[in-house]
């Protein structure tokens, strides 16, 4: 580890909170419509949109009919999706003339974008043509980004406000969401992308010749061997940087190339890598500045923030230190640091990047639930594989993705308070709100749903070798964790993946999509019957009895709950699978 | 015919998550009656 490395993420952090008020009480003021700078830009236009679209912006509604609006909005948009991918070999825009998507691959890429999951079973330059990647998957990235942030808002509601029936409108809060947050920075944030060199042009794929030429020889199914002599090559691009700013910003994580953001069409500078980075904690960070200023507790939004630091450094020093470490198989290997070399792990590993920048950002995609990549999690050391997968298997509430890691920390915020109570036998409070019976209810099934999913899907393809372990590439207890991180990134809508596992099979293209599908929606109805009831109750004073929810006991409180719960659920997997490998790897066995 | 399931694949599952807002909203209803 070095002194620059660590300079890179404090400084990233400092970033990351000097943005979280301004940005949180501008969000704040957007959706509580009070005046903002942007007013005379963006007031007409979502007025225009309402007019032409029929959405009255003064009606409210429960969380009933805020959730199925969500839903029937969801459904369109996937079945759009799936439509465009089979028919695009008949759309324009496609100047490679790529053929219609399979089925199974199109229903969980469509899948996977409506959730904010981008996972991606297929290498987009050769399957996805201009207009499948702006029309739909670009599309994607804003609304589902914006639902996120929609929903994360009517959870604050929902806390916020006294004896109401309702969260407010889910058609407004997406269009505020999208046209008064997203789209503005996104089009700052694309113009600095360019100017790093982030391609952005319509052109078809560039045919260049080879100064080498290159002789490739491979051995097919029958035993023989042919050589193949390689004299060009095809230099894929098209228009990346707009569709990067809002992967990114927007938690979204799928890339314009299958490289993701290890590729230096889409990042092609360590300053490029640093605004990827910083961009994924904008606006997770700047939610708890609004949750703050939307219940007029600043400091209960402070004290979350905290709580998110607290595991944000205990996952990235971890991973950090992890990723430093000479291999210890490669004995007689130079592995230090020096002004030649990085030092430590760098298989899999950018060189204009090196190890603290990838250690910094496999932390940060899947603290959130972007799922970006810059550097391969599959090559990571296994301690250093651990992070990213603990990450998401404690929910995705470090911060988060974009709505979704607000309201995933306020469910834990419930259940401490709950505990709290239970421990000096009072009935639990927040922000002056009891937290009953169904609440905890609630809170309990979007506990619950995740590790239902990711460890019956888990078990399902460890047992089952002609769909599970078929197109597995590693064994042992690294093939475990390839599976394992597969499920945990589709039902945590992450996205990211431990190589080594070929995905496209009809297995996993149909089990992956429906985790991906039930990890979003069906923990997002318990979350939003939660705030529905929340918003319903009558608001109780402080006593000397209530446990205070902006104090450093809460925040260890929340950090210890989200720990425990997070262990017990997944510590027995966790030891088959990264723990287990790193023992082996330090008895001198590799997998 | 894979189009055809894929489709309604994905409309049944939305029936499903919406008659599961129904299902929590009975179970709100029915514990605050208690």
């Amino acid at each position: 580890m070095s002194a620059n490395g660590w300079f890179q993420i404090f400084l990233f952090f400092l970033l990351v909170l000097a943005c979280a008020k301004p940005l949180g009480v501008y969000m704040a003021r957007v959706f509580e419509r009070e005046r903002t700078f942007a007013d005379p830009v963006f007031r007409p236009l979502e007025r225009l949109i309402y007019r032409l679209t029929g959405v009255d912006e003064a009606h409210e509604m429960r969380w009933t009919e805020y959730g199925i609006a969500m839903l029937v909005f969801s459904m369109v948009t996937v079945v759009a999706t799936y439509a465009i991918e089979r028919l695009q070999q008949v759309l324009p825009l496609n100047p490679q003339h790529l053929g219609a998507v399979a089925p199974d691959l199109a229903l969980n890429t469509a899948a996977s974008f409506a959730t904010n999951t981008n996972w991606q079973a297929y290498v987009p330059e050769t399957t996805m043509s201009y207009l499948t990647q702006m029309l739909t998957l670009a599309y994607h990235n804003f609304f589902s980004a914006a639902v996120g942030i929609a929903l994360a808002i009517a959870f604050i509601r929902g806390i916020a406000r006294r004896e109401s029936k309702t969260l407010g409108n889910f058609w407004v809060d997406t269009t505020r969401a999208s046209l008064w947050v997203l789209l503005p920075l996104c089009f700052v944030y694309a113009l600095l992308l360019v100017s790093q060199g982030v391609v952005q042009n319509f052109r078809p794929y560039d045919q260049a010749t080879l100064v080498q030429p290159q002789t490739v020889t491979t051995t097919g199914a029958d035993g023989k061997t042919t050589s193949q002599t390689i004299t060009t090559q095809t230099i894929a691009q098209g228009p990346v940087a707009s569709q990067e700013a809002i992967k990114m910003l927007g938690t979204n994580g799928g890339g314009f190339f299958n490289a993701n953001s290890a590729h230096p069409f889409e990042n092609p500078t360590p300053l490029s890598d640093f605004l990827q980075i910083f961009s994924i904690f904008l606006i997770p960070g700047a939610l708890t500045a609004t949750l703050g200023k939307m219940t007029r507790a600043p400091a209960h939004g402070w004290a979350v923030f905290a709580a998110m630091s607290v595991l944000f450094f205990a996952g990235v020093s971890v991973a950090y230190w992890a990723e430093a470490q000479p291999n210890p198989l490669l004995h007689g290997v130079d592995q230090r640091a020096s002004q030649s070399q990085a030092g430590g792990n760098m298989e899999g590993k950018e060189v204009r990047f090196g190890i603290a920048d990838s250690a910094l950002f496999a932390t940060v995609t899947t603290d959130a639930s972007c799922g970006a990549v810059n550097g391969m999690h599959d090559s990571f050391m296994p301690l250093g594989g651990l992070v990213p997968l603990v990450n998401i298997m404690l929910g995705e509430v470090i911060f988060g993705g974009v709505g979704a890691g607000l309201y995933g920390m306020l469910i834990f915020v419930v259940k401490a308070v709950f505990i709290a109570g239970l421990m000096v036998g009072r009935t639990p409070e927040y922000l002056g709100k009891k937290i009953e019976a169904f609440d905890v209810k609630m809170a309990m099934l979007y506990v619950l749903i995740f590790p239902l999913i990711v460890l019956g899907f888990s078990a399902i393809a460890l047992m089952m070798p002609n769909l599970g372990l078929s197109s597995l590439a590693n064994a042992g207890p690294h093939g475990l964790s390839e599976i394992l991180y597969a499920y945990t990134s589709a039902t945590g809508n992450n996205g990211s993946a431990f190589a080594g596992l070929n995905a496209n099979t009809h297995w996993y293209n149909l089990s992956l999509a429906s985790a991906m599908l039930v990890g979003r929606f069906l923990m997002i109805v318990p979350m939003l019957a939660l705030a529905g009831n929340l918003g319903k109750k009558k608001l109780i004073p402080p006593s000397p009895g209530t446990f205070p929810v902006h104090t450093p006991l809460f925040t260890v409180l929340l950090v210890s709950v989200v720990l425990i719960v997070g262990a017990l659920t997944f510590f027995p997997a966790l030891s088959l699978g990264p723990i287990l490998e790193h023992l082996l790897l330090h008895a001198g066995k590799t997998f | 015919m894979w189009d055809v399931g894929c489709v309604i694949a994905i409309v049944a599952f939305f029936v499903v998550a919406i008659a599961y807002i129904a299902g929590c909203d009975r179970l709100a209803g029915k514990d605050i009656r208690q």
